[in-house]
């Protein structure tokens, strides 16, 4: 493994080395803990890396929650999302995924812009932001940023939407309606050990309900059980309306079987195809259990 | 009576923690020699295949390249328990790891970039990745080496065993149960990867080794054997060692692969395997295929036990293959069982080969035969402790091996884990629909003094104490992380009232320290502490005469406390080191040094396997309660509660550290680990796939230890290194049984065996 590194120190030098290098063959490095591991197993040829871990614009490494969304930078670590408790108060599906992501210590430097640009069918925090309907905020070498919707964000197995002149600059998420009030949110991660665990499969649910307990909001986002994570849409239009604490058995099995039917997965050395849908549909019944 | 000791049996820190936390312990990948070299070796592409030309001519010329070697540019003998395992190959490759050409050069990076030069020319070939297939007629010949000792062309060892009349206790059985059980490979992951620096000083013709061995001097002779050296111009050093666990008894081609880049260039070479090739390349727990009958009578007695066994050898023969001798004990003589007949078979494959791993065989042959008792319990609907119980072994018994059991803690072990684990009287409370718990017990058997496998199972020790008062003791025994130099200072510090600062383990020379067959068998405390006991009792005799001289007293009983040595019942005494300097410096100019070795008292078995092996037995007993996810098929494994028969606790921080480490292996056999195959090559050579356990996996361990006393031990204690992992595996398959009404075969017991078994009890697939 031999490559080059630049590290630019502010946005506006970051644009500029961006732009320097449209040329050449680059990759950007955030908390490294996938860029090392995918070039330990595929060297890459005349590779310079543009390290983006000395940047300190805020816009960059922040996390800030406002009244009406949450925004993190893309070098958010999943420690700071992890140490957030409004975070854990409010989307306890995001604090869930950064918290069973890899060990203590490779959340300290594992980024959310990693987690979201290494487009992992297994990706936790990745999920987490599907099931959150997050929007993405990508900005181009010449500073101007557009925002996507996550579930266009993902185009394949290690596949995105941005282009060789752009960058991820960081994340959105609205906030929950009505003061975060009757919350029903999670992140059901299995695997066979409990920390060092790459997801087998995985199910994210972010789910709000007014105050007589019928469903006004829903999302719900499978990992490692297609290409890409997939936002269940039919599911979630099917809890609509519904009262989260009276979904009755047969109910569960229709929510289970909708959910299901974004699930493509594959079987590899961790777990057959039949299994992954096995335990999605029996986590998605959990849901109201 | 039990006596009181001041340092025995106290909670003291293992000597050598604080450098091995501060980084300041030199392991092998430390060692950096003047002039050094890096070697790299090339292994086969193919697990199966004619090797038609190697051409290393690029990769010599490439600069910074000080020598390649194939196997025509070395004259050496084969390897292995059976020589039948060649350096470096010539001809064709049988395995995965097969070792095809190795290069030293100034850095790693130019070492491994002169491997991607040589070229090889492989014609691919069928291989037999099976062992049953290779006991066919049609199979080829799989290791060209072997005599053809046995009918089949396949089979690189086996073994036969018997006791009682088989028979007739199967007329006396009132149920029989039959099951064929299928255990997986397990890597040691040792922390540290394996390593070796290799110096051959070619004035004196004499070979220097820095290696991480467990028995340096048989080391020693292998090496020189395989070099064909004179044993005695090889020097071993043990710099600390990062992980045993059974992985370093064997010798590894790429120890004399290391040795001979440093013979051809004269200069110091070092190799240190990548972690992918420490998954690929080093030894690995035996995987086998265990077909067990066994038989009760209508109260619950054990009547007997058919085994018949087929190891998965792999290409080459480790001393995995002799796991039998162990393996037969536990179906032999864990319970009392009138009778017994065992098979086992050792089969070469186009695999990987095994070596040997804590446990010996053991682990498979107890999950076997635990599982069993449950289900004849079932069958006599007898309670599955109640069964136990009836059968375990008793003090006094000799079995049907001719094991002699002078204490035996199996009973007392078994009712300490029923009683704690509240297995008679706790509810489980299984009415939870997704999450089912249950319970199960295990027990075992291991030798505890040591196992006489070569001619001698003994140990030597060089004791002396220096004008100052410190004592150094010289022992063959050697430190693998398992803590014997706290363990052998400690006594050293009891019986000479010396205290641990002044006392000093020497233990990693060949040139310098006594004989010692190495590290395995837990026996090292109870070997190397019996064999430093009597050097402390020869030296002191000199001391008492010394003392009583200098003290004008006819008394001959002293009180060694303090650094004084003081005539009992009095309070007057003499400094330690002033009896030393009197010893030392006045006539007749004595030295305060002794030597002692010690053989324990156990036999070589005959021909038929029987035999008193070893100078005494460790029992133990686990209960372990699981929970089940019937969602995922995941289970947590919550309490675990262990009574082992320890003899006598001399260090009980360093014992529940081998409980505990142990018992993590155990549960990681049991659930997880598992390096698996297709077709000859490894598909999970990282942490990443293979699923070792880590800390937030641990469960709540429960350690009760029972003190037998043994006479034979020092301080009465038995070994204690393996025990703790041979049962659990064993305890979590009947818990997880106990759970859902399964009947679980094979290891690991991984979250998609637990839903297909479910699925296929509820017909859904
Ligand atoms: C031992 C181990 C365990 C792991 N366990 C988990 C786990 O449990 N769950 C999980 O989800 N992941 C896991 N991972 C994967 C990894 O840690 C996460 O995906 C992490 O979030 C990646 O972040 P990073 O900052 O390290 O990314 P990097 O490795 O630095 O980058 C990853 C990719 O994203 C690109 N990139 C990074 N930032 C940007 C940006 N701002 N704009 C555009 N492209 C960018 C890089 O070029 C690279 O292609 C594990 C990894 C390891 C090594």
């Amino acid at each position: 493994m031999d490559f080059e590194i630049i590290n630019p120190a502010t946005t506006l030098e970051l644009l500029g080395t961006i732009n320097e290098l449209q040329s050449k063959h680059f990759r950007f490095g955030a908390g490294y803990s996938d860029l090392l591991m995918e070039l330990k197993k595929k060297p890459e040829e005349n590779l310079v890396v543009i390290n983006l871990s000395q940047i300190k614009d805020t816009a960059f490494t922040g996390l800030t929650i406002s009244p009406d969304h949450v925004r993190m930078g893309a070098m958010v670590t999943a420690h700071k999302i992890v140490m957030n408790e409004q975070l854990n108060k409010d989307y306890p599906v995001l604090h869930q995924a950064a918290l069973t992501l890899a060990s203590t210590q490779i959340r300290q430097v594992a980024t959310v812009g990693g987690n979201l640009c290494t487009a992992s069918p297994s990706g936790d925090i990745a999920c987490a932001l599907v099931a959150l309907i997050a929007h993405c905020e990508i900005m181009d070498s010449t500073g101007k940023t557009k925002s996507i919707p996550i579930t266009d964000f993902f185009l394949g197995p290690r596949k995105t939407v941005i282009k060789k002149n752009e960058f991820l600059n960081g994340v959105l998420v609205s906030a929950n309606n009505k003061l975060s009030k009757n919350i029903y949110s999670a992140f059901l991660k299995i695997g066979t050990r409990r920390s060092m665990e790459c997801s087998v499969v995985s199910l994210a649910y972010h789910i709000q309900t007014d105050d007589d307990g019928d469903i006004i909001h829903a999302g719900v986002a499978i990992g490692a059980s297609a290409p890409t994570i997939r936002f269940a849409k039919d599911a979630c239009d099917y809890l609509i309306g519904k009262r989260f604490d009276h979904i009755h058995q047969k109910e569960k099995e229709e929510f289970a079987t909708k959910v299901l039917s974004y699930a493509d997965p594959i079987t590899d050395i961790r777990a057959t195809a039949w299994y992954r849908k096995e335990v999605l549909y029996n986590l998605s019944k959990s849901i109201f259990e | 009576m039990k006596k009181e000791y001041k340092v025995i049996g106290k909670p003291i820190p293992k000597q050598d923690a604080n450098i091995r936390v501060t980084g300041k312990a030199i392991y092998g990948h430390d060692i950096l020699l003047p002039g050094m070299l890096y070697g790299a070796i090339l292994r086969t592409e193919h697990p199966s295949a004619i090797i038609e030309s190697i051409d290393v001519s690029e990769a010599i010329q490439l600069p910074g390249v000080h020598c390649v070697i194939t196997a025509d540019d070395v004259d050496v003998n084969n390897i292995g328990y059976k020589r039948d395992h060649p350096i470096l190959k010539k001809g064709e490759a049988n395995c995965t790891r097969d070792e095809i050409a190795a290069v030293a050069a100034d850095t790693k990076e130019i070492a491994q970039q002169a491997l991607r030069l040589i070229k090889v020319n492989y014609r691919i070939r069928k291989g037999v990745y099976d062992a049953f297939e290779a006991l066919d007629e049609s199979a080829p010949q799989i290791n060209k080496f072997i005599s053809g000792k046995f009918e089949n062309k396949n089979i690189a060892e086996k073994f036969h065993y018997e006791h009682g009349n088989l028979e007739e206790e199967k007329k006396k059985s009132k149920h029989i149960v039959s099951r064929r059980f299928t255990l997986p490979r397990m890597t040691h992951a040792c922390m540290a990867t394996s390593n070796i620096t290799a110096s051959f000083n070619n004035i004196d013709k004499k070979l220097l080794l820095y290696s991480s061995t467990q028995v340096p001097f048989l080391y020693q002779r292998d090496m020189a054997h395989a070099l064909k050296m004179n044993p005695s111009d090889i020097r071993v050093i043990q710099p600390v060692i990062g992980g045993g666990f059974g992985s370093k008894l064997d010798m590894h081609p790429f120890e004399p692969i290391c040795a001979l880049l440093s013979i051809k260039t004269g200069r110091p070479v070092q190799i240190i395997y990548s972690r992918e090739e420490e998954f690929i390349a080093s030894p690995i727990r035996q995987p086998m295929v265990i077909d067990l009958t066994a038989g009760v009578d209508k109260d619950g007695n054990f009547t007997f036990r058919e085994i018949n066994i087929i190891k998965d050898n792999g290409a080459y023969t480790s001393w995995g293959a002799t796991t039998p001798f162990v393996i037969m004990q536990a179906f032999s003589s864990l319970y009392k069982v009138k009778a017994c007949r065992f098979d086992a078979k050792a089969v070469y494959t186009n695999n990987i080969f095994a070596g040997s791993f804590r446990g010996y065989g053991n682990p498979q042959a107890t999950f076997a035969l635990e599982r069993v008792i449950d289900l004849l319990a079932g069958e006599l609907g007898m309670d599955k402790a109640d069964i136990r119980l009836l059968n375990a072994n008793e003090k006094g018994e000799v079995t049907g091996q001719g094991l002699h059991y002078d204490t035996c803690g199996h009973k007392e072990c078994l009712e300490t884990v029923i009683e704690h684990s509240g297995y008679r009287t706790r509810s489980l409370q299984n009415n939870d629909k997704r999450y089912k718990r249950g319970i199960g017990i295990a027990s075992m058997l291991h030798v505890g003094g040591g196992a006489k496998i070569y001619r001698s199972d003994g140990c030597g020790t060089t004791l002396k104490i220096d004008p100052y008062g410190y004592c150094t003791i010289i022992t063959g025994s050697n430190e693998i992380g398992q803590g014997s130099e706290t363990v052998l200072a400690m006594m050293a510090s009891e019986e000479l009232g010396i205290e641990l600062s002044k006392i000093k383990v020497i233990n990693t020379d060949t040139d310098v320290k006594p004989w010692d067959v190495g590290v395995h068998a837990s026996r090292t405390s109870f070997v190397a502490g019996n064999s430093l006991l009597g050097a402390i009792r020869i030296l002191k005799e000199k001391l008492n005469k010394k003392a009583a001289e200098f003290l004008k007293t006819s008394h001959f009983d002293f009180d060694y406390s303090d650094n004084m040595i003081i005539p009992v019942n009095t309070k007057e005494g003499i400094a330690l080191d002033k009896v030393v300097r009197e010893m030392h410096f006045s006539a007749p100019n004595e030295l305060a040094i002794a030597s002692f070795f010690y053989e324990p008292s156990s036999k070589f078995q005959d021909k038929d396997f029987k035999g008193n092996v070893s100078g005494t037995y460790a029992f133990a007993a686990q209960a372990i309660e699981v929970e089940v996810d019937t969602y995922t098929g995941n289970v947590k494994v919550l309490d675990i509660y262990v009574a082992q028969d320890v003899g006598k606790v001399l260090n009980p921080l360093l014992l529940g550290g081998q409980i505990e480490g142990g018992i993590l292996q155990g549960v990681g056999y049991a659930l997880t680990e598992e390096l698996l195959m297709k077709e000859g090559r490894i598909l999970n050579p990282n942490f990443h796939n293979y699923k070792m356990l880590t800390a937030s996996d641990i469960p709540d361990i429960h350690f009760y230890p029972v003190e037998t006393l043994d006479k034979e031990g020092p301080y009465g204690a038995k070994g204690v290194g393996e025990a703790p992992l041979i049962p659990t595996a064993a305890a979590i398959a009947n818990a997880i049984c106990n759970a859902l009404d399964l009947d679980v075969l094979d290891l690991p017991i991984i979250p998609e065996k637990i839903l297909t078994a479910l699925a296929e009890k509820k017909g859904t697939k």
